[in-house]
């Protein structure tokens, strides 16, 4: 079973002295404008920069080359870091900021109140039992706001443009954590709610949408995608914490969408 | 609209009063500098750098200049008598993990913005970056302020805009409060001047080029646009061909620093 | 060269559509309307015939406003909208008598002067002059305009304009002009934009342990009441709210009985029209007010006293009604009453 880290990709080793290149900058500078990208896009990316200013690409070296990066962005508080998607189980790059400052806290991508409520969904999602909360509930949350309410329309407004700018997924008005907003808030979310936050029993990253032992004593949780991977090709699936019988529908392994392409 | 902008306008003789703990800003002479540095470590001086990199970051997503007055203020504040060190140093991070040149634009008011160092090429086929429907509209008012010379009433572009079913009295699907964006937030940006005509009655406004644009736009690129649109040899507009052509600095990216 | 830029002026204003020609043929009736007056009053030779020269001066007036007005159809090359304005303003100067309408006619010259220096300047411009008309044209096609309905008609042409041009025509235009533009990118980011405040202390620590699906049920519920509570809260002000305006103009004229509609309508918004009602219901629901029918069978509305509360409250004698409204009756019920003020003030401020 591999386990997939949301760390940052791997080692400090060696690659510390290396210098960024124009082929890099670039892949930073796509990543700024994107935020997130799946690693087939993340590959086909760090091509696209290569060869654009004529540097060799070995095609094993994307963790390498975005080690580079990473080494020259830590001391700006920033990370490309990888994760996982909660849907499909497919690896995805995002750029995260790393510090909480006063000089953060200016940014104004959003205003103070739809802050507040983006927390609230955030707080709403980290206590509910399989990561979702449906746009009424939010809804309803905003009557106990602090700061400057929210009216329905700006509250649904609000949350197109927390999907469009990729925080949020949505379907059919249930609203869940994006991949992006795990891989950046996952330390956030781990302090936090550290007495509400779970832990998949397979990959040991945090996890929102998953299925749940139901032995009472058990109740372990694990990611959609990992179950699938995890429980493919046994007959009879039974918790690997506590042995009962599992009792949940494994779903199909996602093929990602573009592995046929390779 | 008219308050927003004139206080807009107004802002800069105001700054100097708001800077109050930081009543004389004057840039620190080299052997201040110097001797600053010596109380202070790499580290010290270089996290310092990176704070500034992360604000100007910040207040560069909203596209609007940085001033010295706010960078002072809220990042560098009791390093201040090494500021042109510091600034070195962050304007270093900028070019060598970026690929971003941060420029000063008003040597005056002391302003500084980022723009990007890296030539122009269409992203990689499975990457969709998102296009922003504003730019369209302010490559518009910036090539018609360039072709007709550099300064135009602001009747012209209005006239314009409406022509491309853009009516600066009505909220636009894509670009809502029109007139706000052009006369505001463009104007906010440093893209556009928006400028009183004196002695005009009633009252006219004309629109200039901002410094922004001075730094970030390429007339090179706009009039080989123009040319392919009207069929045209770029050649044949003599005036504005030997513009585009005459200040490198804004026609032609320079090339970020190897290594 | 010159040949096929011409070809493109001819054709803009009909594509430029209302706004365009609709100022051409007005500047042009101007025109006439001024011939025509001329004439008679131009026989009376009274120089103190007033209202000839409040005709002048707006005349005047408005000959300057539409040279400022127009100016960019004035400065195209292909007509000779400023000789006309200056010929009309020719005409005009025969009558001018009075120091006032000089000025005005000083004033004129001066927007026509300025006028014809930048029209001047066209002409000797180096190369090749660039017309905006021309410009937005080859846009509107780069952009991908639908011209089917070319020529057909000018009501069409007068709003739905937009209609033409498709959905992402300002996205085609954007990319295609990325590369004028050397922009940095921006950063983005979620963490770290908000103060990082523990959640507040109703979460239960020992969750994970139990039975996750029981632990849920039991949370939910208390959730919903916290929501419920609040939502009540605010409809039970609101009530009062209304009673209290009930109240007040019940003892204003205890006489004279209050209608129901004049009551709860808001003229000046049907949604608070609604909400009225809907909190007006809870009065009569709790016995707190009583609606009954004056002698032309319309509904009236009236607080009940203290005293008979406990009567009605207790009295098992309920009759329901259902009031119904739309925007239709709404406007309607304004005209028949003539309702011109609302009597239940909206609550202030805080949404503004």
């Amino acid at each position: 079973m591999t386990s997939v880290q949301l760390a940052v990709a791997s080692g400090q080793s060696g690659q510390m002295s290396r210098q960024m290149g124009d082929n890099h900058r670039r892949f930073l500078q796509t990543m700024m404008s994107i935020g997130i990208v799946d690693d087939h896009g993340a590959k086909a990316l760090y091509q696209h920069c290569c060869e654009t200013h004529n540097v060799q690409c070995p095609p094993d070296r994307l963790d390498d080359f975005i080690e580079t990066i990473n080494s020259k962005l830590q001391p700006l508080f920033m990370q490309i870091r990888k994760g996982m998607s909660e849907d499909n189980g497919q690896e995805h790059y995002a750029l995260v900021n790393m510090a909480q400052t006063d000089v953060t806290r200016m940014s104004s991508d959003y205003a103070d109140n739809e802050l507040e409520l983006f927390k609230k969904t955030l707080e709403l999602i980290v206590g509910s039992e399989n990561g979702t909360v449906s746009s009424t509930d939010i809804l309803n949350s905003t009557d106990s706001m602090t700061t400057k309410k929210l009216k329905k329309s700006e509250t649904e407004h609000l949350l197109s443009r927390l999907v469009h700018d990729k925080w949020l997924n949505e379907t059919k008005g249930e609203y869940t954590l994006s991949t992006r907003c795990i891989i950046e808030m996952e330390p956030y979310i781990r302090t936090m709610y550290q007495d509400q936050v779970s832990v998949c029993h397979i990959c040991h990253t945090i996890v929102f949408q998953c299925q749940i032992c139901e032995n009472p004593i058990c109740g372990i949780k694990i990611h959609n995608p990992c179950v699938a991977r995890y429980f493919k090709g046994r007959a009879e699936p039974r918790c690997p914490a506590c042995n009962d019988f599992w009792p949940h529908e494994i779903p199909e392994i996602r093929r990602p969408r573009s592995q046929s392409r390779r | 609209m008219t308050n927003r902008k004139r206080l807009s306008s107004t802002q800069t003789p105001s700054q100097s009063r708001d800077e109050d703990d930081d009543p004389t800003f004057t840039q620190p002479s080299t052997s201040q500098v110097q001797r600053g540095l010596e109380r202070l470590s790499t580290a010290q001086v270089d996290q310092r750098a990176a704070e500034v990199v992360q604000y100007i970051l910040m207040k560069d997503q909203k596209k609007v200049p940085v001033r010295r007055t706010d960078l002072v203020k809220h990042v560098v504040k009791d390093y201040r008598n090494i500021y042109p060190e510091i600034m070195k140093r962050a304007a270093r991070s900028f070019d060598q993990v970026f690929g971003l040149k941060l420029v000063e634009i008003d040597t005056k008011n002391h302003m500084y913005i980022l723009i990007n160092k890296l030539e122009y090429t269409e992203a990689a086929s499975s990457i969709s970056s998102p296009t922003n429907p504003k730019r369209a509209l302010l490559f518009v008012i910036l090539s018609v302020v360039f072709m007709k010379g550099g300064v135009v009433r602001e009747n012209l572009i209005w006239n314009t805009l409406k022509k491309l079913r853009v009516d600066p009295g009505e909220k636009h699907e894509e670009f809502g409060d029109v007139k706000k964006l052009v006369t505001d937030e463009f104007v906010r940006q440093r893209y556009l001047e928006y400028v009183r005509i004196p002695h005009t009655e009633p009252i006219e406004y004309e629109f200039h080029w901002g410094q922004r644009a001075d730094a970030e736009v390429s007339r090179a690129k706009i009039l080989q646009f123009m040319g392919q649109l009207h069929e045209q040899d770029p050649q044949s507009w003599t005036q504005q061909y030997r513009e585009a052509h005459s200040s490198p600095s804004s026609a032609q990216p320079s090339t970020s620093s190897q290594r | 060269m010159r040949k096929s830029r011409g070809g493109g002026e001819e054709e803009a204003p009909r594509q430029n559509g209302a706004t365009g020609r609709r100022r051409g043929s007005q500047l042009q009736s101007d025109g006439v309307d001024g011939d025509s007056a001329i004439g008679p009053s131009d026989l009376q030779d009274d120089e103190n015939d007033m209202g000839l020269r409040r005709e002048i001066r707006s005349k005047y007036r408005d000959l300057i406003s539409s040279v400022q007005q127009n100016r960019e159809d004035m400065l195209s090359p292909s007509n000779n909208k400023l000789t006309d304005v200056l010929e009309h303003a020719n005409r005009l100067f025969k009558d001018v008598r009075q120091t006032r309408e000089a000025a005005l006619d000083a004033q004129l010259l001066v927007v026509a002067t300025d006028l014809g220096k930048e029209k001047a300047s066209q002409l000797f411009a180096e190369g090749n002059a660039f017309d905006t008309a021309t410009f937005a044209e080859h846009l509107l096609s780069f952009m991908g305009l639908n011209r089917l309905e070319d020529e057909e008609d000018e009501q069409q042409n007068e709003r739905g304009a937009d209609g033409y041009l498709p959905q992402d025509a300002w996205h085609r235009l954007a990319r295609r002009t990325e590369c004028c533009f050397r922009t940095a990118p921006t950063f983005h980011y979620m963490m770290g934009s908000f103060h990082a405040e523990p959640p507040p202390p109703k979460q239960r620590i020992e969750r994970q342990r139990k039975v996750p699906s029981a632990e849920a049920k039991r949370i939910m519920p208390t959730q919903l009441k916290k929501m419920e509570e609040s939502h009540q809260e605010a409809t039970e002000k609101e009530v009062e709210r209304i009673l209290g305006y009930l109240k007040s103009y019940h003892q204003d004229d205890p006489t004279s009985p209050i209608s129901y509609y004049e009551f709860v309508i808001d003229p000046n918004s049907f949604s608070r029209t609604v909400e009225n009602i809907f909190h007006t219901s809870f009065l009569i629901r709790d016995g707190l007010a009583r609606m009954y029918l004056d002698s032309d069978e319309l509904p009236c509305i009236a607080p009940i006293e203290e005293e008979e509360e406990v009567a009605a409250a207790e009295s098992s004698n309920r009759k329901q009604c259902i009031v119904s409204i739309s925007p239709k009756t709404w406007k309607e019920l304004i005209d028949v009453f003539e309702i011109t003020d609302t009597m239940i003030q909206p609550a202030t401020a805080e949404d503004e």
